[in-house]
């Protein structure tokens, strides 16, 4: 039995979640790879400038969230700003009752996930329904989302046939096609009747103000069509400086999050609709989250602030293939997740200071990530404080005496000869935890400290003369 | 991506690493390094105060700890000769770990000097001494592994040019070749499902192409994998780059 | 109700405050991003009719092909902005029926709507969509077909030019294809709540 929270989830997943979580982010993350070396010369300096533009972005907050502020109020749009996740819900509520609105259509956005928005407007009698196909099975099912592109890549179209069924959404069909049909035909009388559209922004540019937004489904342009309010959940650290990075940033993000050239729709919105448009929001209103991500900026982890929610670093992980999200704990799952999630828990890190050590360190999300985040240097860095902070980590090897024998070459020249005693003693007799869980499931191979260092010795020494 | 600076070349005399591995388990894989820096001409130190490159407990967050052996490490490799380690987890260790922990460090200079003149095995014959082809014969099927800290670095595509050049030589490409063998240092034993998942996944693929035998730059992900596939009682063949070219050198496959 | 602005502001002062120096905006030409390869030489109408099939969408160039694909699907009853009906109604013959003002409580009832694009991108095959130029969002969203008509003209080739021409329209939308899914098993599957066909009518 392993010591560690998500090796245990690992071990118990069922074997049908684990086949199609590997399957579909497998498929996914060749299908990027082509398309992006089919299609650009260099598509790694495409992903470093990227990386260059947002690094530059978060360490200039100080000047582009005030600039982009004064744009959205200049297009006509209203700016709120929320430290936290309750301060954020909180203003998404004061503007419904300000309104007189009860209901809001919801288009996927990670950070309402982030702030619990759906289940706070709950408790106080708001209806919040969620519109993107998964995330609305994800609600029926009172269920927590699993991938940050693919909400339900953890279910199959025959639990996702149950729950409609249950949920008198017709008789018992697991066809897809069918079920995307009826969800179509339940949500857009949904949208006509609700007051209010929340969607999230990908990216908002200083320069115009304007968010850019995408979706495959078309459920955030149904939003913005169907309400008379529209309103905006943005993390402060979405901001790009100009509209021309704009062009930069959507080539990378629909290929490296599902292999798309771009997503279906992006839609750019600088402010409420136009005055000779009928349909859409007569008052928008923008709301700046911050909700720990200026500790992050703080520390020395602020690259993950360069983040684009693409999900590539998830579809390559080996650990997230064979765990699956869940095993997160968190909304932000995989390798950015393991990052992010426990620093956004400010004081609590420790409450998930095993994340990063959930990793083999095998770079493969950084080789991937259209910002190039050094992923694995920031888990290295989240290990050192959680240590730091004496986090306790279970099965852990202690360091402390291996460095000191690794530091007295001489005490180590003995070691290597009296590590032979592994070859002749039975190796599950030797109390050492670490060596217990190696030959659990593997062979040691020979001890053989010292040999080499005797070959080395026997080579160099001249050979005696008779031999000549 | 591992983006580094390196001292040009001079001389031809360089300061074997043999890695803590090599030193407790891996005696032929440090000999093997030797003749075949030998066969290229390369003068072979051995400073003997050497133990590790400090990555266990970098990895593991000790940095304190970590940071012990590293100054250690940099004064047994002291002096202007190249480091040259068969190991390309040892040497990100020396050119980038090391680096990342002494960021805040006054000796920071001194280890990074030794980070811009260590240099893995194959990446030092191939891109440091311009070494093309090697000569010899090797008739066997070889799939090659690509360790995750050679990601970004040259050392893949030198090991490879090496390998392709030696007579009677083939290696056969598998499956998912990018992918993580799961050994990952203390990951192995403090997340011994995943890492055995993700060891079996690859055996699996590499299993698939039939190799005669599997060979890497890092003995490490082989101890792992050796080690999962002894126990299944399916053993496959490892061995180290520089033991396949040391054979070539001998005319083919070493009898052990 | 307090806001956090002054407070969230110093925190990012705060944070910003020890690094010795910020990271430059680094400068680029666009032309990195540009598929540049595929649009060399090209005739852009004839490369965003390519590039639309790519996505699953259609691009069309008479107003005829437009009326025959519909009477095929059997979507007979939709909508079109009244600015263009004028040149399209000789088109439709006996058995359609177009409304030209979209009416909200009767969504379902319309299988196509036709409004104005403001442009196209050729290499992505997208239709561009503004506030200004769309008669109403929700005629151009939720029939099963919608039917952007481009102006020659307005084809931009690829998408950083079409950013660059992002112009002072509160909403621009970007359509490159019909609305899809792949939450389920990954299969997908193609309109979800916008148009389950995207269909271009290239115009002179
Ligand atoms: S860390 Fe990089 S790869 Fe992962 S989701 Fe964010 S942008 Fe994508």
């Amino acid at each position: 039995m392993s010591a560690q929270a998500i090796d245990r989830f690992a071990a118990t997943l069922p074997a049908e979640t684990r086949a199609s979580v590997y399957q579909s982010t497998k498929t996914t993350h060749e299908k990027r790879t082509r398309l992006l070396f089919d299609q650009f010369p260099d598509p790694d300096r495409l992903r470093t400038l990227a990386g260059e533009i947002k690094q530059h972005a978060i360490e200039n907050l100080d000047t582009y969230l005030p600039q982009a502020e004064a744009r959205l109020r200049a297009n006509g749009a209203q700016v709120h700003w929320a430290g936290t996740a309750e301060a954020a819900c909180a203003h998404v509520l004061r503007i419904m009752r300000e309104r007189g609105a009860t209901k809001m259509v919801k288009a996927k956005t990670m950070v309402s996930e982030e702030i619990e928005l759906a289940d706070y407007l709950g408790r106080h009698g708001m209806e919040a329904l969620e519109t993107d196909l998964g995330e609305f099975i994800i609600q029926i099912d009172h269920d927590h989302p699993s991938h940050i592109v693919r909400p339900i890549i953890h279910k199959n179209r025959r639990e996702i046939a149950t729950s409609f069924e249950r949920e008198g959404l017709g008789a018992y069909n697991d066809d897809p096609a069918t079920i995307t049909r009826r969800a179509r035909h339940h949500l857009r009388h949904k949208y006509l009747a609700a007051d209010v559209g929340l969607t999230g922004a990908n990216f908002l540019s200083a320069e115009s103000g304007r968010i850019a937004l995408v979706t495959n489904e078309g459920n955030s342009r149904f939003s913005v069509a169907a309400t008379r309010c529209h309103i905006v959940l943005v993390g402060i650290e979405k901001i790009v400086p100009r509209d021309r990075d704009l062009g930069i940033l959507l080539n990378l993000l629909g290929r490296s999050a599902t292999a798309q050239d771009l997503t279906v729709y992006t839609e750019f919105i600088s402010g409420p609709r136009d005055p000779a448009q009928p349909d859409g929001p007569e008052e928008m209103h923008v709301i700046f989250v911050d909700n720990g991500r200026t500790e992050v900026l703080a520390g020395e982890c602020r690259e993950i602030l360069r983040c684009i929610r693409c999900g590539a670093c998830l579809n390559v992980c080996p650990i997230y293939r064979q765990a699956s999200g869940h095993a997160y704990r968190s909304v932000y799952p995989g390798p950015v997740g393991a990052v992010l999630s426990p620093l956004l828990l400010k004081e609590n890190f420790p409450q998930k200071a095993d994340l990063p050590k959930a990793s083999s360190l095998c770079g493969a999300c950084h080789e991937v990530c259209p910002v190039n985040i050094p992923i694995p240097d920031l888990l290295l860095r989240l290990r050192a404080r959680a240590k730091e902070e004496n986090v306790p980590s279970p099965g852990t090897p202690p360091m402390a005496p291996w460095a000191l024998l690794a530091s007295q070459p001489t005490a180590w020249r003995a070691a290597l000869v009296a590590g032979r005693a592994l070859n002749v003693l039975p190796t599950r007799l030797i109390p050492v935890p670490a060596l217990q869980a190696w030959t659990a499931s593997r062979e040691l191979p020979a001890w053989r400290g010292g040999e080499f260092r005797r070959w080395l010795k026997a080579r160099r020494r001249p050979a005696p003369p008779a031999a000549r | 991506m591992l983006n580094r600076e390196r001292t040009p070349l001079t001389g031809r005399r360089v300061q074997l690493m043999a890695t803590c591995l090599c030193d407790a388990f891996y005696d032929d894989v440090a000999a093997a390094t030797v003749e075949v820096l030998e066969h290229a001409g390369v003068e072979v130190a051995f400073p003997e105060g050497q133990t590790c490159c400090g990555q266990p407990a970098f990895n593991g967050g000790d940095w304190p700890a970590s940071r012990r052996v590293v100054r250690h490490t940099v004064r047994t490799f002291a002096g202007e000769d190249p480091v040259v380690v068969p190991s390309g987890s040892c040497a990100a260790m020396l050119f980038h770990g090391a680096v990342l922990e002494f960021e805040k460090e006054p000796d920071a200079p001194a280890v990074e000097a030794l980070g811009r003149r260590t240099w893995e095995l194959a990446d030092y014959l191939v891109n440091g001494l311009g070494v093309r082809t090697w000569p010899g014969r090797y008739p066997a099927r070889v799939a090659f592994h690509r360790s995750c800290h050679s990601r970004g670095t040259d050392s893949v595509a030198a090991a490879l040019t090496l390998l392709r050049s030696i007579a009677g030589l083939e290696v056969v490409e598998f499956g998912e070749a990018e992918q993580c063998c799961g050994f990952g240092g203390t990951f192995a034993v403090t997340f011994p499902h995943l890492s055995g998942a993700m060891g079996q996944l690859k055996l699996d693929h590499v299993r698939a192409a039939q190799p005669d035998v599997y060979v890497s730059g890092d003995m490490s992900c082989m101890m792992h994998l050796g080690g999962l596939a002894a126990r299944e009682g399916r053993p496959i063949r490892t061995l180290h780059l520089a033991q396949v070219l040391r054979d070539a050198l001998r005319g083919g496959e070493a009898k052990s | 109700m307090t806001d956090d602005r002054e407070s969230i502001l110093s925190r990012v002062r705060g944070a910003l405050a020890p690094l010795h120096e910020r990271a430059p905006l680094p400068t680029y030409d666009s032309e990195i991003a540009v598929l540049r390869g595929l649009l060399a030489g090209r005739d852009l109408a004839e490369l965003l009719a390519e590039r639309m099939r790519r996505v699953n969408g259609l691009a069309l160039t008479s107003p005829a092909a437009v009326v025959a694909h519909l009477r095929a699907g059997g979507h007979r009853h939709g909508y079109c902005d009244p600015a263009l009906w004028p040149d399209l109604a000789p088109h439709f013959a006996d058995g359609f029926t177009v409304e030209t003002s979209f009416d909200r409580t009767r969504v379902d009832d319309y299988a196509f709507g036709i409004t104005r694009a403001a442009g196209a991108i050729a290499e992505s095959g997208t239709i561009i969509l503004h506030d200004r130029t769309t008669a109403s969002r929700l005629a151009a969203l939720a029939p099963w077909v919608h039917i952007a008509v481009v102006s020659r003209a307005d084809i931009f080739g690829d998408v950083t030019q079409a950013v660059a021409a992002l112009g002072d329209d509160r909403n621009v939308v970007w359509c490159t294809g019909p609305s899809k899914t792949a939450d389920v098993e990954g299969i997908l599957i193609e309109g979800v709540h916008g148009p389950g066909e995207q269909l271009a009518l290239i115009v002179p």
